[in-house]
């Protein structure tokens, strides 16, 4: 293809979509029995014909008969089998795929991925990654299948009527080049122009609807609706423009296939008129038709490179968008292990009372160039209930994510003594744990999100547990812990999902706990009930809880409050408050 | 689903021409497919026979226009297919939006508002290929199969009885294979949404998974949900790939009975050569636009899976008797009194979602109304906004407002901030017919802003679509600063603010509360929705909502 200037995060992307040979092989010589073969049929039925009105013996012809069946059977078989084996083998690298692209996002998540914050753009992500099925499937198949089946086509006919081979030759490579040139050129074009009409279109749909009430509200309905109008009738005309340069792709294809048949025809009679080659007389007039007929079927395989030519600036789209999201190296601001990491409690040992200390801590998220939060000194030990408050964009969640060790920090920030920095970042988050802002349940039963927490908790231990953050009535209506919560928690509301989110916490029984903005997503009736429900829940002389929330928190359930001052920073995360 | 949803047509006119335009232009490509296998036929007997190119160069030169105009036929109904395209999708696109404008915001609330704009933008889309890729082929199919096959039989009977017996059993086997393949998919479906969801749920879920140090254990389950992907996807395409497979080989097997049928012909000299690669050359191309249709039915089928859901909001004629009401619309004047909700009731279907609610705001005061979730409150506010009708008597001043009154007594901001892109001085300025920007309006939002407690964002920020740009605290506040703005610009009497400081810590707050006593000491009615302690301590008047207890 042309215009491949693709940068180098891209071809990794690109690389790791492509299936190995051995997976790979068997679909494409499929596909090629099955191009070579129509082929071959076409070619076959025109021999068999023309011999067969020089009105030879039956036998001359037995072995054509034949033919013409085996090669009209196989074909199909042969194709059938090259469509079940690469979307075989496609699936199978989707595996690959994924894992390839899992193991690049696990050492940035959650911070290094803060542009794929929205829903919307991490669903985007993944259908990325898969849709790079069709880079094997829709895009190397085809080119390869079409490119070998015409080369051995060429050959076939240059052994016939050379000069009937070379014009076929040059009429498939204008026909790929000049095809591909228009469609890239004009595609390019037209996508250039469309796209931001698009978008500008998909945004005032999106305002319009969303904001329906707003807009009767304030009486600004009709003019809006007039906008609108406008923006779908300047994408209607540059539809309408660009509608000219969109055939002509296939009309250069079906050009050039009249002109290689012409072509045949034009050197194929002076080369029966002069007789001689490699074949005998009898034989010559209806090779001959084959090398005129064959072009046909030629071109017809050939249709195949235009559709993964579009599919192939799919593919490449998709991969660079990939590449932008997941960066190959982590960024600065995202801790990575040292080489030998310090141990404070041995993997296999139980963890013991923590203290947590922080002195003049800042940290950053990726990409920006203020600190999200800054100058943080602050004490928790066991036993103790901090409120940390402070207004929007002051950094109370960059503060949460750093203590969890998804940002790297400046200043000191100790356990029990010791720098986390030396830790492994799986120690420290033994200690510290954290229930989110916007808790991920998975698509999975209640027993189940819980479990992953501490895979050993009995059913009964599960119930307890759901008892102490007030879940159990809930639960027991949908079904006890066996009721599903749905793709992304929908069938669970805000505030109970922060429920199950804290019951999660407790299981792990982290001796730091880190609850951030609990009642976010939670309608204001209900929020102070969740707050005083959790500071309860959590209580326990030998944890330390520090609850961010910008909703006041009554004295008695508090043992210290902290306001972090504003600042003008801000970062990404932090939109919600 | 249908190939052809007639209400396609009847909804877009553009349809309905490119239809017209399409079946001409496939008439063309018939006949100049027929003509250029006739040459070609003419050239190669000629060939045959011996005879020198000078006798076969006016043969070879008609072939050489019939190329050319071959290609010219193509592009032009790329052209028109997409032109009807895109006019298709502005007349459609355009009839949604006026259907949705005139059911009204309470029945947008009732669907999802991100499904009905992804449908109107890039739902439509899906149309592209439908339109150029699709409808064509089946244009086509219906003009050049029986042009086709009645050149054909004119010929050879036998050959044109091979096709007319072959053509029927594609679209059996189609429908055949099309059964058993529904019943594998439907076993398979819940499996496969499942499956397909599962990378993005662990993606997705990967912070959560981190902090409970579980993200290595993700590695065989990735692997393990895809490979189960594979196993349980190759299950179905197995079989859908069978329809295919029926469809290559009905279309090959007749060209080789054909050939076969032919050659065995000739030999007795039964047939001529000329007739018998006359028909051999038109034989493929019977099938190939079924077999086209065949190949783009998947892209296709999306496109009107849109269309589809289009015409459900199209097709929806139950009438609301807000928008009847509307359309009665009429201006009263109101004085500067008391607003009283007199028994006033909100049904939605068979439910009573509010029971005669009787309360009354006065002038001068800050009104709180709060009540537990679920209460009504937001239904009420969408009520006396007339975005759901309701029974009893609403009155101002003394004054009945009825129900089709325009609500130009009245100031709002919901739950929702609903920003939109463009300056926040445009978005505080929302609808008032005098949002020039001279410098009383400018002075007018600044103060809007500072009322509502957020002086510190600038009139000139300029924020994205939905008001990207501000903190979810900021945002309701310029919400709120909107209905001030517009209470102060067109003198409104009443302002009612659901659930504005939400999102608002206790500083924010007390801004704001100071801001709507300004606005009370104005002598205006100020309606606050809210639990929040501080804004029940601020107000003159609580009005306690009450749970229905048959509710």
């Amino acid at each position: 293809m042309p215009e491949v200037t693709l940068s180098t995060p891209t071809r990794d992307v690109l690389r790791l979509a492509q299936p190995r040979p051995r997976w790979f092989v068997p679909g494409l010589l499929a596909g090629i029995g099955s191009a070579v073969l129509a082929v071959a049929l076409l070619a076959c039925s025109a021999w068999l014909i023309t011999v067969a009105a020089g009105m030879p013996s039956l036998a001359v012809l037995g072995l054509a008969v034949v033919g013409v069946r085996a090669f009209a059977i196989f074909r199909s078989v042969f194709r059938y089998l090259e469509r079940v084996s690469s979307h075989d083998s496609a699936f199978r690298q989707l595996a690959e795929l994924r894992l390839g692209m899992f193991r690049r996002i696990v050492p940035i998540a959650p911070a290094g991925l803060t542009s794929t914050g929205r829903g919307d753009l991490l669903t985007r992500l993944v259908r990325d990654v898969d849709d790079l099925q069709d880079l094997p499937l829709r895009v190397v198949q085809p080119l390869l299948v079409a490119a070998i089946t015409a080369l051995l086509s060429v050959v076939g006919i240059w052994l016939i009527v050379p000069a009937a081979g070379l014009t076929l030759l040059v009429c498939l490579l204008l026909a790929a080049i000049l095809g591909t040139f228009f469609s890239g050129t004009l595609s390019a074009r037209a996508d250039r122009e469309l796209a931001p009409l698009r978008g500008s279109l998909a945004d005032e749909v999106l305002e319009i609807v969303e904001n329906l009430d707003v807009l009767t509200a304030f009486d600004a309905l009709n003019p809006r609706l007039e906008q609108l109008a406008q923006t779908d009738a300047r994408l209607r005309k540059a539809a309408l423009r660009r509608s000219v340069g969109i055939g002509v792709q296939s009309a250069v294809v079906s050009l050039f296939a009249g002109a290689a048949t012409l072509g045949a025809l034009y050197f194929g009679v002076p080369a029966l008129d002069s007789g001689g080659g490699l074949l005998s007389p009898v034989l010559l007039g209806p090779t001959v038709i084959v090398a005129v007929l064959v072009p046909m079927a030629v071109f017809e395989v050939f249709g195949m490179i235009p559709l993964a030519g579009s599919a192939w600036r799919q593919v490449r789209v998709g991969a660079s968008r990939v590449a932008d999201v997941v960066p190959t190296a982590v960024p600065g601001e995202i801790p990575v292990d040292g080489v030998d990491p310090q141990t404070l409690f041995a993997p296999d040992r139980a963890i013991g009372p923590v203290v947590l200390e922080l002195t003049d801590l800042g940290a950053r998220w990726p990409g920006q160039h203020q600190p999200g939060v800054a100058g943080v000194t602050l004490r928790l030990a066991p036993g103790d209930r901090v409120h940390l408050a402070g207004p929007s964009g002051a950094g109370k969640t960059t503060l949460a994510q750093t203590l969890v060790r998804f940002l790297d920090y400046t200043g000191s920030y100790r356990l029990n003594g010791v720098e986390t920095r030396l830790l492994a970042q799986s120690e420290v988050r033994r200690m510290v744990g954290l229930c989110e802002q916007r808790p991920w349940l998975f698509d999975d039963s209640i027993r189940q999100n819980l479990l992953f927490a501490r895979d050993t908790a009995t059913d009964a231990e599960l119930d307890a547990v759901l008892a102490r953050v007030g879940l159990t009535e809930w639960s027991r209506a949908r079904g006890g812990l066996d009721a599903r919560v749905g793709e992304r928690g929908s069938l669970v509301s805000g505030g109970q999902a922060q429920r199950i989110a804290l019951a999660r916490a407790l299981l792990a029984n982290f001796p730091v706990l880190i609850v951030d903005e609990p009642t976010a997503n939670v309608d204001s009736a209900g929020a102070d009930a969740l707050v005083r429900d959790i500071l309860t829940a959590a209580a326990d002389a030998h944890r330390a809880v520090l609850l961010i929330s910008h909703t006041p928190v009554p004295d008695e359930l508090v043992t210290a409050r902290v306001t972090l001052p504003a600042r003008t920073g801000g970062n990404p995360q932090d939109q919600s408050m | 689903m249908r190939p052809l949803d007639p209400r396609l047509l009847r909804y877009a006119h553009a349809a309905r021409r490119f239809l017209l335009v399409g079946a001409l232009l496939g008439l063309a490509q018939t006949l100049v497919v027929i003509v250029f296998a006739w040459l070609l036929t003419r050239a190669i007997t000629f060939t045959v026979a011996g005879e020198p190119l000078r006798t076969i160069a006016p043969t070879l030169t008609a072939l050489a226009g019939v190329v050319v105009l071959r290609s010219v036929l193509i592009w032009l109904l790329e052209i028109a297919a997409n032109r009807g395209a895109a006019q298709v999708k502005s007349q459609l696109r355009a009839k949604v939006i006026a259907k949705i404008a005139e059911r009204g915001p309470d029945w947008v609330a009732s669907r999802q508002s991100a499904r009905l704009s992804t449908v109107v933008t890039t739902g439509l889309d899906a149309l592209d290929n439908y339109f150029a890729r699709y409808l064509p082929q089946l244009l086509l199919t219906m003009i050049a199969t029986p042009i086709l096959i009645a050149v054909i039989l004119s010929q050879d009977l036998i050959s044109g009885f091979i096709v007319i017996v072959v053509i029927p059993l594609i679209p059996l086997f189609m429908i055949l294979i099309g059964r058993v393949t529904q019943s594998v998919q439907q076993e398979q479906w819940q499996a496969l949404q499942r499956l397909s969801t599962g990378f993005l749920d662990v993606v997705g879920g990967l912070g959560t998974l981190k902090i409970y140090g579980r993200e290595r254990r993700q590695f065989d389950r990735i692997r393990s949900i895809t490979e189960e992907y594979r196993t349980r996807t190759m299950k179905v395409l197995r079989v859908s790939f069978l329809s295919g497979f029926v469809l290559e080989l009905a279309a090959s097997l007749s060209v080789a009975l054909i050939a076969v049928s032919i050659g065995l012909r000739l030999i007795d000299g039964a047939l001529l050569l000329g007739v018998g690669l006359f028909v051999l050359l038109l034989a493929p191309e019977v099938f190939l636009p079924v077999r086209q249709v065949g190949a783009q039915f998947h892209a296709a089928s999306d496109g009107l899976a849109a269309a589809e859901e289009l015409f459900a909001i199209l097709d929806d004629e139950t009438t609301s008797e807000i928008s009847r009401a509307d359309s009665a619309a009429h201006t009263v004047q109101f004085g500067s009194g008391a607003l009283l909700l007199d028994g006033v009731s909100v049904r939605r279907g068979d439910t009573l979602v509010i029971d005669h609610v009787h309360a009354k705001f006065f002038p001068g005061q800050v009104s709180v109304v709060r009540g537990v979730s679920g209460v009504g409150k937001s239904t009420l506010v969408a009520a006396l906004l007339g975005f759901i009708p309701f029974t009893g008597t609403l009155t101002l001043d003394g004054v009945t407002v009825p129900a089709g009154a325009t609500r130009d007594w009245l100031a709002w901001a919901g739950q929702r901030p609903g920003l939109f892109r463009g300056t926040v001085a445009e978005n505080v300025a929302l609808g008032t017919a005098s949002a020039d920007h001279t410098g009383r309006n400018q002075s007018l939002v600044v103060q809007s802003l500072r009322w509502a407690g957020v002086a510190e964002v600038s009139p000139a920020t300029v924020l994205g679509v939905n008001g990207e740009g501000l903190s979810g605290g900021q945002a309701q506040r310029v919400a709120a600063a909107r209905a001030i703005y517009r209470a102060l610009a067109t003198d409104c009497h009443v302002l009612i603010l659901d659930e504005p400081s939400s999102a608002l810590d206790s500083d924010a707050e007390a801004g704001l509360l100071v801001g709507l006593r300004h606005l009370a000491d104005q002598g205006r009615v100020v309606i606050v929705v809210s639990h929040r302690a501080a804004v029940v301590a601020a107000a003159d008047n609580v009005i306690e909502l009450q749970e229905l207890t048959h509710a």
